[in-house]
């Protein structure tokens, strides 16, 4: 079971905006597909589903499994800026990788959030005692790989012309990997 | 407060962890950085940041912020790879990695506190530092 109870969490940005972070709930279809209408294309690409569809928002709504799939928001007074998942297995050779997925929103970016983000899912990664977290970013997102690196992700590889947008066109993904504290402990038996 | 190149009022009045902020951003702007930097500038800068990263160690301690346990752990890790008596572009290789890792340390204790990122590049001019590099956030 991941720890939840240090939400919800109270964050300020560089430009003094408080924000607050909370698991995604089921009331927050509204405010999260709004949020993702207005992200840029590039940052929808990933998605296996269209979420400019109400609906596929609303099933993710209904049917959280927090030990699968754990939404982060970011709200910023009634409006939801920022959202960062953390994706695993319960079982499986994977069970001990999780995977991140963050998506800020343009009119707070530059501002920490992203930075905040990655520190969350980090502290909920060893919470958890995760062995790996796992990012796949597209190269254009250099304010997102970066963020990454700062905050110890390490770029596993770069594949390519690998991965399509939304539009067919082909770019190239970096995928990064942070080593968290467990696995130190575990080289050790 | 020590090593202020301006007068005025300290920057750091009433900021949370004063002291390792400070400690922090006199290792950055100092001299061990500087192209003419010395042997002892050098071995001043690695007994200052062995002090800050066990100043660090004692605030985390309170904490539970295990990623900053980890950060700390390589920032150790960096410093005693450089060694005290060690010389040249490795010594400042690994003193440079300990402290970014001591800052991101820092940044993980305000994170907790729901403070905002510390940047030394608010306090460049209490150092009279030329020119910050840019680093943008995200």
């Amino acid at each position: 079971m991941i720890p939840l109870d240090r939400y919800p969490k109270e964050i300020t940005l560089r430009d003094d905006a408080r924000l607050v972070l909370r698991p995604m709930v089921p009331e927050d279809v509204e405010g999260l597909w709004s949020f993702l209408r207005q992200l840029p294309e590039i940052d929808k690409s990933h998605f296996h589903e269209d979420v400019d569809r109400r609906e596929v928002v609303e099933r993710w709504a209904k049917s959280l499994d927090y030990d699968s799939a754990l939404p982060i928001l970011a709200i910023q007074g009634d409006r939801v800026v920022g959202s960062a998942t953390l994706y695993r297995n319960r079982t499986g050779w994977k069970q001990r990788i999780g995977i991140v997925r963050i998506l800020i929103g343009a009119d707070v970016r530059h501002l920490g959030l992203g930075t905040a983000m990655i520190r969350e899912i980090r502290h909920l990664g060893e919470k958890v005692a995760l062995n790996y977290l796992l990012a796949e970013v597209i190269e254009e997102q250099q304010a997102a790989v970066r963020a990454l690196e700062r905050m110890g992700f390490e770029r596993a590889v770069v594949y390519r012309n690998f991965v399509n947008d939304r539009k067919g066109h082909l770019h190239n993904l970096v995928v990064l990997l942070h080593p968290m504290s467990g696995l130190e402990k575990e080289r050790l038996y | 407060m020590t090593t202020p190149a301006k007068g005025g009022v300290c920057p750091y009045k009433g900021v949370a962890y004063v002291e390792l902020r400070a400690g922090h951003d006199q290792l950055y702007f100092g001299r061990w950085r500087r192209n003419d930097a010395t042997s002892i500038d050098l071995r001043k800068a690695y007994r200052q940041l062995e002090r800050l990263l066990h100043e660090l160690a004692a605030a985390i301690d309170k904490e539970d912020i295990p990623a900053a346990r980890l950060d700390l752990e390589k920032a150790f890790e960096a410093l005693h790879t450089a060694g005290p008596d060690e010389e040249g572009p490795e010594l400042l290789r690994y003193l440079d990695h300990a402290l970014s890792y001591a800052h991101r340390v820092i940044g993980d204790l305000l994170h907790e506190k729901g403070l905002p990122p510390h940047s030394p590049g608010d306090f460049a001019e209490w150092y009279d530092a030329g020119e910050v590099p840019f680093r943008e956030d995200w």
